[in-house]
């Protein structure tokens, strides 16, 4: 099944007055639990192309379809909206809420969705648990480590259970050792949740647990291999 | 969570937040304790003009405000008295009559009221009974003497029956009043010297004291070294019925000192059989009829009632007497008002650096919010709670200390004893005695959180307009 299409979709900056063409003609479609990166050297479009997928950008051309429904048609306050619920990030920098709790980081979506508590706590300790923090629910991010706090946004990212996760470089920051816990963990999430990952990545760690390696190069799609 | 996230997060810079709710706190403090002090002044001016000077509803002939004119009388008051007395609002009545005349002595006269009063009456009446300075004598006494006086202690001034002089106990008493011997020695070549009124003393001792001397001890001086003949007697004079000159030799009874010093240097008291007598009008003849009420919230109606059941009699309550009292009241409620939102503007600005500061330097963390999908409302409101909990929790203990410092100092007051004579000129008293209502502590935590409100406005819509994408790229 289908979960996310793209359709010859275009990004084009006018930078004093030269034309940049970002991303030129991307067609990608991606299945209902794939575990796919896109690797390309830097400027080839990688971030641009996620922030698109993640309705944080709009196409200068083509359309991209979560579910069947096309972002672009979406306005401004239904879009964001429609990421709380369908789309999950880990980002490169954590980002997680300084002054919240571990278990707080990993709810606050479910917050803003109105979850009742006994569900959110359920779910809460559930994902903790699959990312092997459950003894650190009341650690603020200062006190994890780089990978720990990485694996408390996966589980914030897996909280409202969405369509696709996407993360932008997640390994850029961690070293080698929690770089491998952090991929395990993503695939046995991907495996045991069926949802999908989509990462934009230089780290060859990652490429290599990748089912599926889209490279992109000047904005286009040079290959995309299916492992 | 927003409003615990917001709570968490004003405590993220703990200095930042520190200095943004001590100067809340400072600011309301300094403005609950200026509109208490000047509250204070203010009821204390209503209190002693209700008490001491007009009580709360006068009744006169039609006319008689006009020009004073002695025949412009009431007759049949007893009557009258006996039915205003059963009005459940009212607490006292009394009669009086009122004539212009003139206080003599030796060396000084000048124009004055002459009140003659009912003693008895006037004590449930007025508070001026319980004014007596020390050491002048006593009230209105029915039994007495003929012809005594209830005069002001700035009328005897004026009249220079208070005279000034240095002596040993004078010097005694000063040193108890905790005035140095620097400055109770520079008396002693002055001891045993009569002047004559209070201008010549204050000529004398001017060059002796430094300014800072004359500010701290100057009234404390004056007012231990004032010398009074008890008993001491003055003459008055004015207009009888026939229209013609009368009077007689009073005897001060005693000086009552109350802070309005133009009512203290115009208003003669003197009993009422005595002043009848002296101006050949009769027993029921009256020029005022004075009442008092249980509650001075009652007036309106009271008042209304009394000028129902007298018809052809002018009914005045105090509003009408002295409408500068009653807009006093209602202007200061709007002063204070206006005095807080002049500090709380002062202090919104603080808060709105404070706050743009704090986006600034949440940048990515917003663009992070907004791309897992916390929508432009709930960003809105996360800003404003920050910004409404610092403003909050400054206001909060702002109040508690203003509530604790003006609880201690509403007992005892505060003395401003050196500016005496300004206040009492202008009819207040310098001794203040703070005072709030809990309604403008009601009102002030209103004005604070639209204050928090308003000034989160400006940094909450610089954050919507963040670029969430742009905003995750800030370093």
């Amino acid at each position: 099944m289908k979960v996310l299409e793209l359709k010859n979709v275009h990004k084009i900056y006018n930078t004093s007055h030269i034309e940049v063409h970002a991303v030129n003609g991307v067609s990608i479609d991606f299945e209902q639990g794939e575990f796919a990166a896109i690797v390309g050297p830097s400027g080839s479009g990688k971030t641009t192309l996620l922030n698109m997928i993640g309705g944080l950008d709009v196409p200068s051309e083509g359309q991209i379809l979560v579910d069947g429904i096309d972002l672009s048609a979406l306005k401004s306050s239904q879009i964001i909206d429609f990421r709380m619920r369908n789309i999950g990030f880990v980002f490169q920098s954590y980002n997680l809420i300084p002054v919240l709790t571990a278990k707080e980081n990993v709810e606050f979506i479910m917050n803003l969705q109105k979850w009742p508590k006994a569900k959110r706590d359920g779910r809460t300790l559930e994902l903790l648990e699959a990312v092997g923090l459950a003894d650190r629910i009341k650690s603020r991010p200062a006190q994890l480590s780089g990978g720990q706090q990485q694996r408390i946004a996966v589980a914030r990212a897996l909280a409202s259970k969405p369509k696709f996760i996407l993360a932008d470089e997640p390994t850029a920051n961690l070293d080698s050792k929690s770089t491998s816990t952090l991929l395990e963990i993503m695939e046995k999430l991907n495996r045991d949740e069926n949802i999908t990952f989509i990462f934009s990545t230089h780290d060859a760690r990652v490429m290599k647990k990748a089912r599926r390696v889209i490279t992109l190069e000047d904005g286009k799609v040079v290959s995309d291999i299916i492992h | 969570m927003i409003t615990k996230t917001a709570w968490k997060n004003i405590w993220r810079n703990k200095v930042r937040s520190l200095v943004v709710i001590a100067s809340v706190s400072v600011g309301i403090f300094a403005g609950a304790f200026s509109v208490a002090m000047m509250e204070g002044a203010m009821y204390q001016r209503l209190d002693d003009a209700l008490n001491d000077e007009i009580s709360h509803v006068q009744i006169t002939a039609q006319g008689f405000r006009d020009n004073n004119d002695l025949a412009c009388l009431m007759d049949n008051t007893g009557n009258m008295i006996d039915q205003v007395r059963l009005l459940e609002e009212v607490e006292a009545v009394s009669g009086r009559i009122m004539v212009i005349g003139m206080a003599n002595t030796a060396t000084k006269s000048t124009g004055v009221q002459i009140i003659g009063v009912d003693a008895e009456n006037e004590k449930a009446l007025s508070g001026l009974h319980s004014k007596i300075k020390e050491g002048t004598g006593g009230y209105l006494d029915p039994s007495g003497v003929e012809n005594s006086a209830l005069i002001g202690v700035d009328l005897a001034k004026s009249l220079n029956i208070i005279r000034y002089m240095i002596t040993g106990e004078v010097i005694d008493s000063l040193a108890l009043l905790g005035v140095p011997e620097a400055v109770t020695g520079k008396l002693r070549p002055y001891m045993d010297i009569r002047f004559k009124n209070e201008k010549a003393f204050k000529k004398e001792l001017k060059p002796v004291f430094s300014q800072k001397e004359e500010i701290r001890y100057g009234h404390m001086i004056k007012e231990v070294s004032q010398s009074y003949r008890e008993g001491a007697r003055f003459t008055l004079t004015f207009i009888d019925r026939e229209g013609f000159q009368t009077g007689g030799r009073f005897r001060i009874a005693g000086l009552y000192d109350i802070p309005n010093n133009m009512f203290e240097s115009s208003q003669v008291f003197v009993l009422r059989d005595d002043l009848k007598r002296l101006t050949g009008l009769n027993e029921g003849e009256n020029h005022m009829l004075m009442i008092r009420l249980k509650d001075v919230d009652d007036t309106r109606e009271a008042s209304q009632k009394i000028a129902a059941m007298f018809p052809d009699l002018e009914t005045m309550n105090w509003r009408e007497i002295q409408p500068d009292l009653a807009m006093l009241e209602q202007m200061a409620k709007i002063m204070y008002g206006m005095f807080m939102l002049i500090i709380l503007a002062a202090l919104a600005f603080g808060i709105v650096n404070t706050m743009l500061m704090v986006v600034l330097e949440r940048t990515k963390e917003l663009g992070m919010l907004t791309a897992i999908g916390m929508n432009k409302k709930k960003v809105f409101r996360l800003i404003m709670s920050e910004s409404v909990f610092l403003s909050l929790f400054g206001g909060v203990i702002g109040m508690i200390i203003s509530k604790i410092i003006i609880s201690l100092t509403a007992t005892r007051g505060i003395n401003f004893a050196s500016y005496q004579e300004g206040f009492e000129a202008m009819g207040y008293s310098a001794h203040i005695y703070p005072h709030i209502g809990n309604d403008f502590f009601v009102v002030v935590t209103l004005m604070i959180i639209i204050t928090g409100i308003l000034s989160a406005v400006y940094p909450a819509l610089k954050a919507l307009k963040l670029d969430p994408a742009d905003a995750l790229r800030t370093e």
